[in-house]
């Protein structure tokens, strides 16, 4: 118990540090970083990238990952726009929904069932998500609010999904803290998160166990997909609008901010407290950078540096790497002199 | 007397703070065969890794012809002139056996064309590497048509067309019919006539009985002894590997072998599936230990794995307690109460980077979890019970990491995980492959209690002796087909050996 709780609380605090290194460095460089208004922008700007981490966060430790949730989040928010008039605005917000989860099973059935490589299949899925959207689309933003004047009450509830307060808290970050909390649960406590843990770290012998490793594996890809169609219906009511392009390449903030959370590839390990530090010091790092008005371009360097610096240091720690002999390796070791001799005798 | 041509001096050798090898001695004079014995976890793996300089030493001395020497890499060893031969051979299949004999040192072509290789070369270099041990066998064969021997044998050529002093086989004949060790066993003479020295690494004793000059033998990490072979008796080695009279243990069995036996649980009828096994019909009774034996690739490993549900049958079945059973997956197998320990823990057992709790109630979420949320005071609750039982010791508590256990707790844990799931089958594969001599006697009479309870026990191992030891009858298959029965009185080496390679009981 020792080693390992320590160990990941040792890597919990060198979080904070770095969140609170980055805090500090941007309150004295920008007067408006540490500003009520600044905070709670961010924090609602974050909620999308938040609420898709903490499935990702679920999904990445039973050794899984996906890529497609960026465009889904876009194909859904579409699906959103293009039914909104004909079936109404909440059974297209519904629909939304079971899409995503439709998504996200699709991707799970090709993983699990036929077999397809994780990130071969997710790629591909972010292609097709996003083409559809543009199909649906043609491309053009979908203005979402009741253009006809027919479904008042049914868009000033829509509205509220993305622009209303529960206990105090804008809705999205409502929603983005309790599913952190029932995630964190479900992690720490019941057979769903305990089956995460074990496929992602040994699905052979978790299999050998009685497991069924591919239902849990597809119900993971499942949620993230239903994940972005939540995140969706979020983002698309509070900005009146379905874009083809919304999200860009969110899953690489997203997966950015679950690695550097101490989440690993390679599956088996981490968790949402992890994500939740990950998400606010990569999102304050580019809202910092933002305010310092630096391009985007610098700030897509900087997050894939993030992304490297964390993947290759998870790599390290995975490898378990024998440094002092790596660190050795060409120089001469006593006696080496010797063998050479030895050798060179014969 | 000249000196030897290695000798090995004092050797100390500790990982995080365990001693592994604890004032170890060896010596090899060219032209001669040592047999290096011990038990697994006895530290002959350990002291050939030093050799071959994959680790280094702590302290003691490592000497060629006299000199000091001192290996940081494998690749000083190989320049020294030491070879290794793995049990599990390392080749190209679809390149020649001469490609592979001259694999990264092609000749090439003279003048404009020297980017070419030079196959009129390169077969006759083969063609004369071969000929240093008069084997017959055509340079442009491809290795995945070669046989296991054979192969071997090339390994070895390799090694010899590169200058060996030395060369360490570890456990050459594990794959190998008699006739093939017998032709192996002639080429190791030629070699030692040739001034090489030959370590040997082998569990049959009887091998070394007819291949070593000289035997030295490890224990828990210690030098028990080295002695000239014709000093020694069967008998005798057995006690310095074992540290006690192996026999001791076959006796109490055996008057313990008047033991109640219940109804047939694990009744297997007419299974079959193709290229693995034929027609295997077995049937195993509550409180019964039955023993599996053959040799490797006898077809006994994917038996148990077909009979769990992780291959399909093609034909035949089998029933759990007189019914029916269905079994796709290792889900349905557990289902109908049946559990398995498979090959290789560290692979197919565990989940390394779980909590021995989490490990021992894997399979048994029904129960603890019953609505999906952890009983948390009953899952402890449990989980206690089986480490007090089975005697599982670690350093940090039920919530260490299953990594950081000893191969044998580590197999106690697989146990234990059956355990809490309830089984009435257990099928077990080599159960004690890799686990040091101390814990594996503890499995064993873990093994004797839960059959003493009623458990249907099929246990499949390539291991003699333990097959002797625990099982109260013994199925030899060879082949994939079933070749012998024996009850545990009745059953010797020879006999066992004998069938299972195929001989007529």
């Amino acid at each position: 118990m020792k080693s390992a709780t320590s160990r990941s609380l040792a890597e919990i605090a060198s979080l904070v540090v770095m969140l609170a290194v980055i805090v500090i460095f941007f309150a004295q460089a920008s007067p408006v970083f540490l500003t009520q208004r600044n905070l709670d922008n961010t924090l609602l700007d974050i909620t999308t990238i938040g609420i898709l981490a903490v499935f990702t966060t679920m999904l990445m430790i039973g050794g899984g990952l996906d890529l497609s949730i960026g465009s889904t989040v876009a194909l859904c928010g579409v699906v959103i726009g293009a039914l909104q008039s004909t079936w109404g605005i909440l059974p297209a917000a519904g629909f939304a929904i079971v899409v995503g989860a439709l998504v996200g099973l699709l991707n799970g059935f090709l993983v699990t069932y036929v077999g397809i490589n994780p990130l071969i299949t997710t790629l591909g899925m972010l292609s097709i998500a996003r083409g559809l959207a543009f199909v649906f689309s043609d491309g053009l933003t979908i203005p979402v609010f009741d253009l006809e004047g027919t479904q008042i009450d049914a868009y000033n509830t829509f509205t509220q999904f993305g622009e209303g307060q529960i206990l105090g808290f804008a809705t999205p970050v409502f929603v983005m803290f309790t599913l952190f909390i029932v995630g964190m649960l479900v992690l720490q406590f019941t057979s769903y998160g305990r089956a995460m843990y074990a496929i992602g770290g040994n699905d052979k012998a978790s299999q050998l166990a009685g497991l069924s490793v591919r239902r849990y594996r597809m119900t993971a890809y499942m949620l993230s997909g239903l994940s972005a169609g939540i995140a969706s219906v979020l983002l698309t009511s509070r900005l009146y609008a379905a874009d083809p392009r919304a999200a860009p390449a969110m899953e690489l903030t997203v997966i950015t901010a679950v690695v550097l959370g101490g989440i690993s590839l390679a599956g088996g390990k981490g968790t949402l407290i992890g994500t939740a530090l990950g998400v606010l010091i990569l999102t304050t790092l580019l809202n910092g950078m933002k305010l310092l008005s630096t391009s985007t371009d610098a700030q897509n360097i900087a997050q894939g540096i993030v992304l490297l610096v964390a993947v290759g240091l998870d790599q390290l720690r995975t490898r378990n790497i024998n440094w002092s002999r790596w660190l050795r390796g060409s120089r001469v070791v006593p006696g080496g002199a010797g063998a050479k001799t030895a050798a060179g005798g014969d | 007397m000249s000196a030897p041509l290695l000798e090995m001096r004092h050797i100390d050798k500790s990982f995080y703070g365990v001693k592994v090898l604890d004032d170890v001695s060896i010596d090899l004079f060219a032209g001669e065969t040592v047999a290096l014995l011990g038990e697994n976890g006895a530290g002959k793996s350990t002291l050939i890794k030093i050799l071959n300089g994959d680790y280094t030493r702590d302290s003691g001395d490592v000497m060629l012809d006299g000199q000091p020497v001192h290996f940081a890499e494998p690749r000083d060893a190989e320049a020294a002139g030491i070879r290794m031969i793995y049990q599990e051979l390392h080749y190209a299949p679809e390149l020649s056996v001469a490609e592979n004999l001259l694999l990264g040192r092609l000749p090439h072509r003279q003048g404009a064309f020297g980017w070419m290789v030079d196959w009129n070369a390169t077969r006759e270099k083969a063609r004369e590497a071969l000929k240093l041990l008069n084997v017959d066998i055509d340079p442009m064969t491809k290795m995945r048509d070669l046989s296991v021997v054979e192969r071997e044998i090339i390994e070895i050529v390799k090694a010899l067309s590169r200058k060996a002093r030395i060369i360490v086989m570890d456990e050459p004949t594990a794959a190998l019919t008699p006739p093939e060790v017998q032709r192996l066993f002639g080429i190791i003479r030629d070699l030692c006539k040739q001034g090489i020295g030959i370590i040997y690494i082998s569990h049959r004793l009887d091998e070394v009985f007819q291949i070593a000059h000289r035997v030295t033998v490890l224990r828990d990490g210690k030098h028990v002894g080295t002695h000239p072979i014709a000093e020694v008796t069967h008998k005798a080695l057995v006690k310095m590997m074992v540290g006690r009279d192996i026999e001791e243990r076959a006796e109490v069995r055996k008057n313990a072998a008047a033991i109640q036996l219940g109804e047939v649980v694990l009744d297997v009828e007419k299974l079959s599936k193709q290229g693995a096994f034929e027609d295997i019909s077995l049937q195993v009774r509550a409180g019964e230990i039955v023993g599996l034996f053959g040799l490797l690739g006898a077809g006994h490993n994917i038996l148990t794995q077909t009979i769990f549900g992780v291959e399909k049958a093609d034909s035949g079945q089998v029933r759990i307690g007189g019914q029916v059973v269905q079994i796709a997956s290792p889900q349905d197998a557990k289902r109908a109460g049946i559990g398995f320990v498979p090959l290789d823990r560290k692979v197919n057992g565990l989940v390394m980077g779980m909590s021995v709790r989490k490990n021992i109630t894997l399979s048994n979420w029904r129960t603890l979890a019953p609505l999906g949320i952890f009983s948390q005071g009953k899952e402890m609750q449990n989980t206690h019970h089986w480490v007090d039982q089975l005697g599982i010791r670690m350093a940090g508590g039920v919530e260490t990491h299953t990594r950081y256990l000893s191969g044998g707790n580590q197999q106690k844990v697989v146990l234990a995980r059956w355990l809490e799931a309830n089984v009435r089958v257990l099928l077990l594969n080599e159960p004690t492959w890799g686990v040091d001599v101390g814990a594996r006697s503890d499995i064993y009479d873990q093994l004797e209690a839960l059959a003493a309870k009623g458990l249907a026990i099929l246990m499949v191992s390539s291991d003699i002796e333990e097959v002797l030891t625990v099982s109260h009858r013994i199925l030899t298959i060879y082949k994939g087909r079933l070749t012998g029965e024996f009850m545990q009185g009745d059953a010797t080496q020879e006999k066992l050996l004998h069938t299972a390679a195929g001989g007529v009981s």
